[in-house]
């Protein structure tokens, strides 16, 4: 038993499989506890690629990254964006305690390039995000991955990722959780009702966790409308309420 | 006096080396004047081909002898770039001959710290312009010219040594020093070889009545000159408030790439003129001229390049310029280029950080904004900015990343990222409660109707929270009166949505999915 003790002593790298990683790397609290807890480090993990499948834009993914950018952007660190799935609106990133100024959209080229463009729907993407994370002066990068992707876009971008000292998040379509991923981390986030994210731990550096999380989420609703949005969501919920609530 | 000579023995050839192509295996090259070989390089001399041959001769030895025309133009351009990274060292700098740039130095050897060490500098410096460059010292300037000249193997470095101080010790290098070196150019050239003179010790041994009226006074006041005895006033060359080069290729430039290889040579030069202010460059356009295609005259292409922070270093404008130029196409080869700068940043250097710091990481994150942008289009690459509309499609505004499209330099480093610095600051107060959606669709999206609710995806949508009504624009043309609701999509995410008060048009009638709660 000591010798085993001293195994995981050896090398940071090193862990027993009922144990979560130990990683060297600093990692950045999310700021969800809940989610801390089950992560390795307690962290966003830097210097890797973090994957969110997610079924479509909108479960409330940017108000669980939203306490960790903040940080960063505390800390004077640049933020990129790449090929947000639609325009942002800043006066809600300010109400999420970000400042919006500060962050950085990169946009692919649309159109124009004909076949080619279709059989590398995200070239510029994946350039533009390897480029970023090969500089190593950002402070986090957000990119939102189309669904065909060549096998080895995932490693190359996996390989750039060490020289980048932050989390990099993937965001990515929930079909492609049955596919192989380089990503040491993989979350499958979906909706848990309003103001509420289903987190499902998919990889992790660590035991499999087989109860998905519930988070709390920066709340939208008042807690009137929060009421009657649950309880639509009882049994009764299917059945089309007529009028509008005023 | 200090002198400094360069002289470079190989120039002309080694600027038309610059206009061919790069090569895998050298070629022979040689050039032509007045139908004779007038240089060669080592590939021809290996063959046999020898300056003074005729044109059939060199041919019938290599069959595929690369030939061109010496071009006085060409090689002025070449030399003018070794005389401006001249200047960077000392502002005392003039021309000698086609071969041969001259530079006092006294001045500057406490700056830059010895001889020895400017030596090593200037050598540096000149590296990347690509010239076998032959140096000497000695106090007067045409001793320097006559010693970089000569420039005998076994007398070690012509830089350092008693010579370049005192002209009691330069005297006896230049007696040993061949008549030859005179220049061939020289009126009864053949008649001074036919006399057995030799040496400079030799043509001084003879009476100088004698001399002057066999040869001109000419000569004697060259060696005069050379020897310390007689004053040499010179024209300082004036640094140019332009930059402007061309070149043009040998063979026809069909890919990016070989266009690049020759726009490096150009870059090396505009680094040269820049370094010469100690300023850094601002912007710079390349055009390119090409080939007639179909009889018709093909327009020529200008690339502008903008630097966000004006820079010095050559690898990153040819980072800069290999981005734009994969971006555009090409209307036809390319036979000449030319390299243009007006826009120079004059001013100290950004400081260079041992180990990285935030004002290093905000030059490097500038540095990768600029090649994103050079790359992808300055469209592509944009940042938000909030602006006081109640409308949501126009509440925020995206921009191009930073100042110098509207001309403006930024004056100091890292001032490219001055409103990026400037927000963190002063943080945007969370004035409006989470009542707005973290994404808005680019165009409003008209949903089904069920019973007066609304559809998404073929699942009714639950209205949990609203109307709140936003009424305005009946300033600028584009109204809206509009009452938004927060709906919960069926798989419990929320969605924004709203119905026209008074629509306008059928079209605005019912309700439309204006953003998502991310």
């Amino acid at each position: 038993m000591p010798i085993l003790q001293a195994l995981e002593n050896l090398h940071p790298a090193l862990w027993r499989a009922h144990q979560v990683a130990r990683p060297s790397e600093a990692v950045l609290p999310s700021g969800h506890a809940d989610l801390d807890a089950q992560l390795p480090g307690g962290g966003w993990p830097a210097r890797v690629l973090t994957e969110l499948l997610l079924p479509h834009a909108g479960v409330g993914e940017l108000r669980l990254l939203a306490p960790a950018l903040a940080a960063l952007q505390r800390r004077q660190r640049a933020v990129m964006w790449f090929d947000p799935p639609a325009a942002p609106c800043a006066w809600a990133l300010g109400a999420l305690g970000l400042d919006a100024r500060q962050f950085v959209v990169v946009r692919s080229r649309g159109g124009a390039r004909g076949r080619a463009r279709e059989r590398l729907p995200a070239v510029d993407v994946l350039w533009a995000l390897e480029q970023a994370l090969k500089s190593g002066h950002l402070g986090a990068a957000l990119a939102w991955l189309p669904a065909r992707l060549p096998a080895d876009a995932l490693r190359r971008l996996q390989l750039a990722a060490q020289a980048h000292d932050g989390p990099v998040f993937l965001l990515r379509d929930a079909q492609e959780r049955t596919r192989p991923s380089a990503a040491p981390l993989r979350l499958l986030l979906a909706s848990a009702g309003p103001d509420r994210l289903r987190v499902t731990l998919l990889k992790r550096r660590g035991p499999p966790l087989a109860q998905p999380l519930t988070l709390a989420l920066a709340p939208v609703l008042s807690a009137p409308a929060l009421a009657r949005a649950q309880s639509a969501r009882g049994p009764a919920a299917a059945v089309p309420r007529v009028g509008v609530p005023v | 006096m200090l002198w400094l000579a360069l002289h470079l023995p190989l120039l002309s050839l080694e600027a038309f080396c610059a206009t061919l192509p790069a090569q895998a295996q050298p070629v022979a090259v040689a050039l032509i004047h007045q139908h004779r070989i007038a240089a060669v390089n080592a590939a021809a001399a290996a063959c046999g081909v020898r300056p003074g041959m005729k044109r059939a001769t060199a041919l019938a030895l290599v069959a595929d002898l690369r030939l061109a025309d010496t071009d006085t133009a060409r090689d002025a351009a070449a030399l003018q770039a070794v005389a401006h990274t001249a200047l960077a060292f000392t502002p005392a700098v003039t021309l000698h001959d086609a071969q041969t740039v001259l530079l006092e130095v006294q001045a500057s050897l406490r700056l830059f710290g010895g001889l020895v060490a400017l030596r090593q500098r200037l050598a540096a410096a000149l590296a990347p312009l690509g010239h076998r460059v032959q140096m000497a010292a000695a106090p007067t300037a045409s001793g320097a010219a006559l010693l970089a000249r000569w420039h005998p193997a076994d007398r070690g470095d012509l830089v350092l040594g008693a010579h370049a101080r005192q002209l009691s010790a330069l005297e006896p290098l230049l007696d040993a020093a061949p008549v030859w070196l005179l220049g061939p150019g020289r009126e009864h050239w053949e008649a001074l070889q036919g006399m057995g003179l030799h040496t400079l010790a030799d043509l001084r041994a003879l009476p100088r009545a004698g001399l002057a009226r066999r040869f001109g006074a000419g000569l004697l006041d060259e060696l005069d000159r050379a020897r310390g005895r007689q004053a040499d006033p010179r024209r300082w060359l004036e640094w140019p408030a332009t930059f402007d080069s061309r070149l043009e290729l040998f063979a026809r430039a069909e890919t990016s790439e070989q266009v690049l290889a020759g726009a490096s040579v150009l870059l090396a030069r505009l680094v040269a003129w820049a370094r010469a202010r100690q300023a850094r460059v601002g912007s710079f356009t390349l055009r390119m001229g090409h080939e007639r295609q179909c009889q018709a005259q093909v327009p020529a292409t200008e690339l502008h390049v903008e630097l966000a922070e004006p820079a010095l270093d050559a690898a990153h404008l040819q980072l800069l310029l290999r981005e734009r130029l994969g971006r555009c196409q090409l209307a036809a080869p390319t036979l000449e280029l030319q390299l243009r700068c007006r826009h120079l940043v004059v001013g100290a250097a950004p400081n260079g950080e041992l180990f990285p710091t935030r004002a290093s990481e905000a030059v490097g994150l500038v540095r990768l904004l600029e090649r994103l942008r050079a790359r992808l289009g300055d469209e592509q690459v944009q940042r938000l900015e909030p602006v006081a509309d109640h409308r949501p499609e126009r509440a925020s505004r995206s921009v191009p990343v930073q100042g110098t499209a509207q001309g403006t330099v930024p004056a100091r480093p890292g001032a490219a990222l001055a409103a990026v610095s400037a927000a963190a600051s002063a943080p945007v107060a969370p004035a409006l409660p989470h009542h707005r959606p973290a994404w808005l669709l680019p165009e409003p999206l008209p949903l089904a109707e069920r019973g007066a609710l609304p559809l998404l995806e073929g699942r009714p949508l639950q209205l949990v929270s609203g109307p709140e009504r936003i009424e305005a624009g009946w300033w600028d043309g584009v109204p809206a009166v509009r009452d938004y609701f927060i709906a919960q999509a069926e798989d419990g995410s929320l969605v924004w949505l709203y119905r026209s008060r008074l629509p306008a048009a059928v079209d605005d009638a019912g309700w439309f999915l204006q953003g998502r709660f991310g």
